[in-house]
């Protein structure tokens, strides 16, 4: 308090000290005019003096005028010092903060977009691996198992067909047999006549003996005569039998052609809608593994744009670290403009103190490698690379 | 069930590019602005491992570390520093608070995995 209200009083005096030196010369110069004067001496010698005395005031008007004028220069240097620090600094500063907020921002929201395409590339690998892993390949398999047992189907129907056939034939054997069976008939009924023919002679030869006989052998005859009757009866009915056996075999070979060219058609069929389907799931699944290849390219590729990204991180980083350094010249400024003000004397801004502060608020290496190439009038520092940073575990 | 890791950190960008390489795993994640934010975030969750930055606002990174500490529910959690800063003094500070690890920024997402693989508890 004491120092603060005692600095006014310094100045007028520090002021008075240095006026009193501005005249000195002017003042000795017109004393030992005076003195001349008085002394009776030479008028030269006192006209020497005066003139000294006011080359003298000339002298130091003219230095006056120039200490006046250096010191409008340094009172105008700080007014804009002064501007500088109260209006240029903050717009800088401002301008600093205003781009860390964009730069934040933007990246935020692409970070987000490729937050979104990255779910999106998941969401779309678990489905086609769903799909190619477990529904298509599982709905060929479960097609074709089907499909197998409906030709299996077919092949038992053919099989059983066959079967009927053999049947068929066998009852056509049996026919030949009836046919043989029905002339055998007819032959004994033909042989059954003749004894009766021959018994009949024989009857008539013994006369009123063989009448009784003769009767017999008269029946007899109507008895072979009806016997090869229905001899030819049966075979009539068995030829008629044969023949509906021999159309009904026909037709049911007819039929197992059919059914076994059908069974062979459908197969073929089978086979053929198979094979395509079999190729449009090795194309769904080489599309499936091109796409998944895709995907784990993209993903790759997505990685190293995140670890490029954090790039905004350290950028802001930084112009926080100027934007505070920026933030301590108006103070520093001002404080020069004070001690101009109460001194007349002009007190540089230390410069190496900014620096010192600035170097102290740098948490990344590369921002200390900067500074110091920088400091040596160099290149920039190169940032760093993420794959060679290492991790320390406590 | 689905682990929880939280990420504290003051860069947006940066929690969100953290947030893609968890939830890629299959990791929940849980963000915090800062220290302070972390503090009142994790009241009443059940975070398994903590990822944060060193300098932050309001309350840095290792008094993060020092308070998480003090809490009886994560006294074991794991808690990893992702930071930019490279100097030994603030890794040994970290240290001393009760860090596990130290991982510098700009961290490589698959490198970062590992880490935390290693660090969770089961």
């Amino acid at each position: 308090m004491s120092r603060s209200s005692n600095l006014p009083a310094r100045n007028v005096a520090s002021r008075l000290v240095g006026r009193l030196q501005r005249w000195q010369s002017t003042a000795f110069a017109l004393v030992a005019a005076g003195a001349a004067l008085a002394a009776g001496g030479v008028p030269v010698a006192a006209i020497v003096a005066l003139l000294l005395g006011i080359a003298g005031v000339l002298l130091d008007l003219h230095r006056q005028s120039r200490d006046s004028r250096a010191a409008a220069a340094n009172a105008a240097f700080l007014d804009s010092t002064d501007r500088v620090g109260h209006d240029v600094l903050p717009v800088w500063a401002a301008h600093i903060a205003s781009s860390r907020e964009q730069m934040e921002s933007a990246v935020a929201a692409l970070t987000r977009r490729f937050g979104g395409i990255v779910e999106r590339i998941d969401q779309t690998m678990r489905a086609a691996s769903q799909e190619g892993d477990q529904g298509l390949v599982a709905a060929f398999a479960h097609s074709r198992q089907e499909l197998q047992t409906i030709l299996d189907s077919l092949k038992e129907a053919m099989a059983s067909n066959e079967s009927m056939n053999a049947e068929v034939q066998s009852l056509g054997r049996f026919v030949a047999e009836l046919q043989q069976m029905a002339a055998e008939v007819a032959d004994i009924a033909q042989q059954t006549n003749l004894l009766a023919i021959n018994a009949a002679i024989e009857a008539a030869h013994a006369g009123a003996e063989g009448r009784g006989f003769g009767v017999l052998a008269q029946e007899v005859r109507k008895l072979s005569a009806l016997s090869g009757a229905t001899g030819q009866r049966m075979a009539a009915k068995v030829a008629v039998i044969g023949e509906a056996i021999r159309a009904a075999r026909d037709a049911a070979q007819a039929s197992a052609r059919r059914e076994a060219a059908s069974a062979l058609a459908s197969e073929a069929t089978i086979n053929g809608v198979l094979e395509r389907l079999r190729g449009v799931t090795e194309a769904i699944d080489a599309s499936a593994t091109v796409l998944k290849e895709a995907n784990a390219g993209i993903q790759v590729e997505i990685v190293e744009s995140l670890v490029q990204l954090q790039f905004q991180d350290r950028v802001s980083q930084r112009m926080a670290h100027v934007h505070h350094n920026i933030g301590r010249l108006p103070g520093l400024l001002a404080r020069s403009r004070r001690c101009f003000d109460e001194s007349g004397t002009l007190a540089p801004v230390d410069a190496q103190d900014l620096l010192d502060e600035l170097e102290g608020s740098y948490a990344m290496a590369d921002e200390r490698a900067t500074h110091a190439v920088q400091g040596a009038a160099a290149g920039p520092a190169a940032a760093p690379d993420a794959a060679l940073e290492e991790v320390t575990f406590f | 069930m689905a682990k929880t890791i939280m990420i504290v950190d003051d860069s947006a960008s940066l929690r969100q590019v953290v947030g893609i390489s968890l939830r890629s795993a299959g990791y929940d994640v849980l963000e915090g602005a800062d220290g302070a934010d972390a503090l009142k975030k994790l009241t009443g969750q059940k975070v398994h491992l903590i990822i944060s930055d060193v300098n932050m606002p309001n309350m840095d990174g290792i008094s993060l570390v020092k308070e998480i500490k003090k809490l009886p529910a994560y006294k074991f959690t794991p808690i990893v520093m992702l930071t930019t800063e490279s100097a030994n003094a603030k890794k040994t500070e970290g240290q001393a608070a009760g860090a596990k690890a130290w991982m510098l920024k700009p961290f490589n997402p698959p490198q970062l995995l590992a880490v935390v693989q290693k660090l969770v508890l089961p």
